[in-house]
């Protein structure tokens, strides 16, 4: 019964929006698995809905329409590359919808090409049903838009695993993992140095807050052998943002 | 309070069969939306964008944050029309939930400049031509608004002011000058007296 209570009034509380950040986060993940948790939030939004009857409408500006659709042209154009033939289902589609993402993830910040940079787009994605996945991470390659690296990050423990998809180690270079965060000032900070394997250490996040990393961005930068000898990427800066992946099959849908 | 001239709204009776057909228009446009036609997109972004910016704008006060958010939630829905249930929500409903979401979320990551509380409350009125736009059917708004007018008068405020202008328990803590865990326990009892007040 309490219970029962707690849950409702987390529900009540979400949609209210006076929950924290970590919270709000913890909830809109749990929503995704906790069907008691999804139904109790939509009752709470029809019962507070009228509410918002009293919000004054205000007609955004001119260019907001022009500004919406040009992503979305960029979200299709990116959908449309043909997927990976290997790999699981579930990852191609994972990949896919990271895909997506990352055409979106340009076209806001307009980056300059620059072959040697790897770019970042995180994604950690709600857990699955299945027990084994894994929140998600992907990245990718800038200039032919294949998967070079795969990152899962497990938000709970802080975990992460490395895995090359078409990247291959170097001869006299090694690729160095950043993460870049508002918390941590504007510029990246390196993770680490990738092994000749093209690993990193599992516990290599676990000095970060899992709020933080939820928001943070990464890249992969390549540099001379041993890391970048400024302490910052040589390329140049990387940036990015976080979008959670939808995990349901309607994502798919492209 | 000044909040007696909304609920009375005469406007609602005009509205209530209007506005299901309304509903009706958009579950449509969302329809054809999930079928990737850009149309029916347009369509729906003229047909709610002043309602949702008017929501996102309200809680983060800046039109260049505002602009942003609105930017994210129409690509959310763009990307996630084809998951909208008609049995769970209504579309404005759910839209506005998705904008409600986003621009709380926006503020809780980068919190505003300490709070006018006087001016937060002074949006109260609600004669515009907004309040012609239902959320929900005539019947559900009366009776909420007969339930908060129900909620001692601070408790209302603080759900009006989480609701409508995003404020956190802190903030609230801070302008009703309460511990945290007070304000908590506040809002616990006015959204389980709402409920109750609300249940058939």
């Amino acid at each position: 019964m309490t219970d029962h209570d707690d849950i409702d009034m987390l529900a009540a509380e979400y949609v209210l929006g006076t929950l924290d950040a970590e919270e709000r986060a913890e909830v809109a993940r749990r929503r995704q698995q906790d069907a008691d948790l999804d139904a109790r939030i939509l009752a709470w939004e029809a019962r507070l809905a009228p509410l918002g009857d009293e919000i004054e409408a205000i007609a955004p500006g001119p260019d907001l329409l022009a500004r919406i659709e040009r992503r979305i042209d960029e979200l299709e154009t990116t959908a449309r590359t043909p997927p990976e033939p290997e790999g699981d289902t579930d990852g191609t589609a994972q990949v896919i919808a990271l895909r997506r993402r990352l055409g979106f993830w340009r076209g806001c910040t307009g980056l300059a090409t620059a072959a040697a940079l790897i770019l970042a787009v995180v994604l950690i994605a709600p857990l699955d049903d299945r027990s084994d996945a894994s929140p998600f991470v992907a990245i990718f390659q800038q200039d032919d838009q294949q998967p070079a690296f795969m990152l899962s990050v497990d938000l709970d423990s802080r975990r992460l695993s490395v895995q090359p998809v078409t990247a291959e180690p170097l001869p006299d270079r090694s690729y160095q993992l950043w993460i870049k965060a508002d918390a941590l000032g504007p510029k990246p900070r390196s993770v680490g140095v990738l092994n000749d394997d093209l690993s990193l250490p599992a516990d290599a996040l676990s000095d970060y807050d899992p709020e933080l990393l939820k928001r943070a961005t990464f890249g992969i930068s390549i540099e001379p052998p041993g890391g970048s000898p400024t302490g910052q990427p040589t390329g140049p800066a990387i940036h990015g943002y976080l979008y959670p992946t939808d995990r349901d099959p309607a994502s798919q849908h492209l | 309070m000044a909040d007696a001239s909304r609920r009375s709204a005469p406007q609602r009776e005009a509205g209530s069969s209007a506005s299901s057909a309304a509903g009706d228009r958009l579950h449509d446009l969302l329809r054809r939306i999930a079928q990737r036609d850009r149309r029916a997109f347009t369509q729906l972004y003229e047909a709610t964008s002043a309602k949702l910016y008017g929501t996102v704008l309200r809680i983060l006060k800046e039109r260049g944050r505002a602009d942003d958010v609105v930017q994210e939630v129409y690509v959310t829905i763009w990307q996630k029309s084809a998951q909208f249930d008609t049995q769970r929500a209504s579309p404005i409903a759910w839209m506005v939930a998705i904008a409600r979401h986003a621009a709380i979320d926006e503020l809780r990551r980068r919190p505003r400049a300490p709070h006018e509380p006087e001016e937060a409350l002074a949006h109260t009125p609600a004669d515009g031509p907004s309040a012609r736009e239902h959320l929900e059917h005539e019947q559900d708004a009366r009776r909420l608004h007969a339930c908060l007018e129900a909620l001692e008068a601070e408790r209302r405020d603080m759900v009006r002011l989480a609701y409508l202008d995003g404020w956190s328990r802190a903030d609230l803590a801070t302008h009703f000058e309460q511990p945290v865990n007070t304000v908590k326990t506040w809002l616990h009892r006015a959204l389980k007296q709402l409920k109750g007040c609300l249940a058939p």
